[in-house]
């Protein structure tokens, strides 16, 4: 059971003790499902960086026949859980601050739009195409196009998302996470964007591995998620212990009403 | 009074259990399961002698969905009741529960439209028939992760009288490492690997089923052990 009323005893705890091992445990998971997703498209498929998409059928062919996309396509599947771990990270942060509950449900229900549209099906496009190499040109050129349409060119989901999170950073009054991380956010979803494009270019810096649609849009990307974790990191050390649902459990029980959520 | 509508939602379980069982042996996909070394030929043909059995279960299909919905939200419902710092396991939770479905959702489209026209290219029925095996067999990393969750919770609850009984989290940790396999069907066209094999296939399904009636019963006995504790599912 919880023994350790004293906060200055934090750091001598065990890591089993830690009041915020659930927190913790989510957290961690995101440098690795975001190492393996990386690994999934880069190194393992080069899904990404994208094909062009006037590439001549005969090389998309050859790619959309790589043994190695049905080998990226099984690390996803196993791994494509995590994603909605890494979304429960902003939730629980926007449960935090003095903002509607609004917020965080538009975030879940984009979080979970976007896992299909945006992860598992292009994923799948990919993979089919390998899985059966009988497939005629013209059943795998469309696979390809589907892929990397679906891929780079899903937005709606993920714009309401950082929308919501962005938005839920600036209104907040409880300063859970930095004023200039919501103003980052809604300018980094604006420029994504950008990314509208893709549905109508075949080559230049709009098609889907165009400079400013992919390059640019990935680059801001990227360095926006990573700062977000690292602020987000941040606001869970640096959560008052007092703070947390599970303090003092006999009491409450339920874990409600501790004073953390005055906003609603 | 929250726990008399949870059982209300609890006991619409057992009807969708009996009414996925039924598309099941209904389904003529699956008795037995079809091959993944079949000709893109062969396929049209099995569509083509086929369309009332496979169009009516996926019509059945598109019904039930999501009915078992309710019995994961009650989950949902328990979880947020465990003591530990914050709902981010249930969240978790929750949105691995929208994923997964919608995953079933598009195996079930995917055989019903591969049965609407069955005179199409046997190249696209084919495409149709593999994507819907993909989506049917190997999407297995939400609900690895939702039970992991749920285990999570039960493990890291510090409340006195816990909700759930340890041995479920135990339960659910190796209904992880039973349902990894299906994500290798993907790689193998015949073997217990392949979409159709015994691991792929039984085992997932087997092991789904048995999940569901332990969390039934695990859910009722957590719900009627409630009583007037209050509970926010945030």
């Amino acid at each position: 059971m919880a023994t350790a009323p004293n906060p200055e005893a934090g750091q001598a705890r065990s890591w089993r003790q830690n009041r915020k091992l659930d927190q913790w445990i989510a957290f961690w998971s995101v440098p690795f499902f975001f190492t393996l997703f990386g690994l999934v498209f880069v190194p393992l498929s080069w899904m990404m960086p994208p094909r062009s998409p006037s590439s001549t059928t005969p090389l998309i062919v050859d790619f959309m026949r790589s043994h190695n996309l049905l080998v990226a396509c099984v690390i996803l599947t196993l791994a494509f859980g995590l994603a909605p771990v890494s979304y429960s990270c902003y939730l629980i942060q926007i449960r935090r601050m003095s903002v509607s509950p609004a917020f965080r449900y538009s975030m879940m229900i984009g979080a979970i739009t976007g896992a299909i549209v945006g992860m598992l099906f292009p994923m799948f496009c990919f993979g089919l195409g390998a899985f059966r190499p009988g497939y005629s040109p013209a059943v795998l050129t469309m696979l390809y196009d589907f892929g990397y349409l679906a891929f780079i060119g899903s937005l709606g989901c993920f714009c309401v998302m950082w929308m919501a999170f962005g938005l839920a950073i600036l209104l907040d009054q409880n300063n859970i996470l930095p004023k200039w991380l919501g103003y980052y956010t809604v300018w980094q979803y604006v420029t994504e964007l950008m990314a509208a494009p893709v549905w109508i270019a075949k080559s230049g810096p709009f098609a889907w591995n165009g400079l400013l649609t992919f390059w640019f849009a990935m680059t801001l990307y990227v360095s926006w998620q990573f700062i977000v974790y690292l602020c987000i990191y941040r606001a869970i050390k640096n959560q008052p212990e007092a703070e947390l649902d599970n303090a003092r459990p006999e009491l409450q029980p339920a874990a409600l009403d501790n004073g953390s959520r005055m906003g609603a | 009074m929250n726990d008399r509508g949870q059982r209300i939602l609890l006991w619409t379980a057992p009807p969708a259990v009996a009414l996925f069982a039924l598309a099941y042996l209904l389904f003529p996909v699956f008795s037995p399961p079809l091959s993944p070394t079949l000709t893109p030929d062969q396929v049209a043909a099995f569509f083509r002698s086929n369309v009332t059995g496979v169009l009516g279960v996926a019509i059945l299909c598109n019904l039930i969905a999501c009915s078992l919905v309710p019995l994961f939200a009650v989950t949902a419902v328990q979880i947020s009741r465990t003591a530990s710092s914050s709902p981010v396991l249930t969240y978790a939770y929750i949105i691995c529960v929208g994923v997964g479905t919608t995953a079933f959702i598009l195996a079930d489209y995917c055989w019903g439209m591969a049965a609407f026209r069955p005179d199409r290219d046997p190249q696209l029925t084919s495409l149709l028939n593999d994507m819907a095996w993909f989506f049917f067999i190997a999407p297995v990393g939400t609900i690895m992760v939702q039970n992991l969750c749920f285990a999570l919770s039960v493990y890291l609850d510090e409340r006195r009288d816990p909700i759930f009984p340890r041995w479920v989290a135990h339960f659910n940790v190796a209904t992880v490492a039973l349902l990894a396999p299906s994500a290798f069907s993907i790689l193998y066209k015949s073997g217990p690997l392949a979409f159709n094999g015994a691991l792929s296939f039984t085992l997932r399904l087997t092991t789904f089923a048995v999940y569901i009636a332990v969390m039934f019963w695990a859910l009722l006995r957590a719900v009627k052990h409630q009583g007037h504790d209050r509970v926010a599912l945030a």
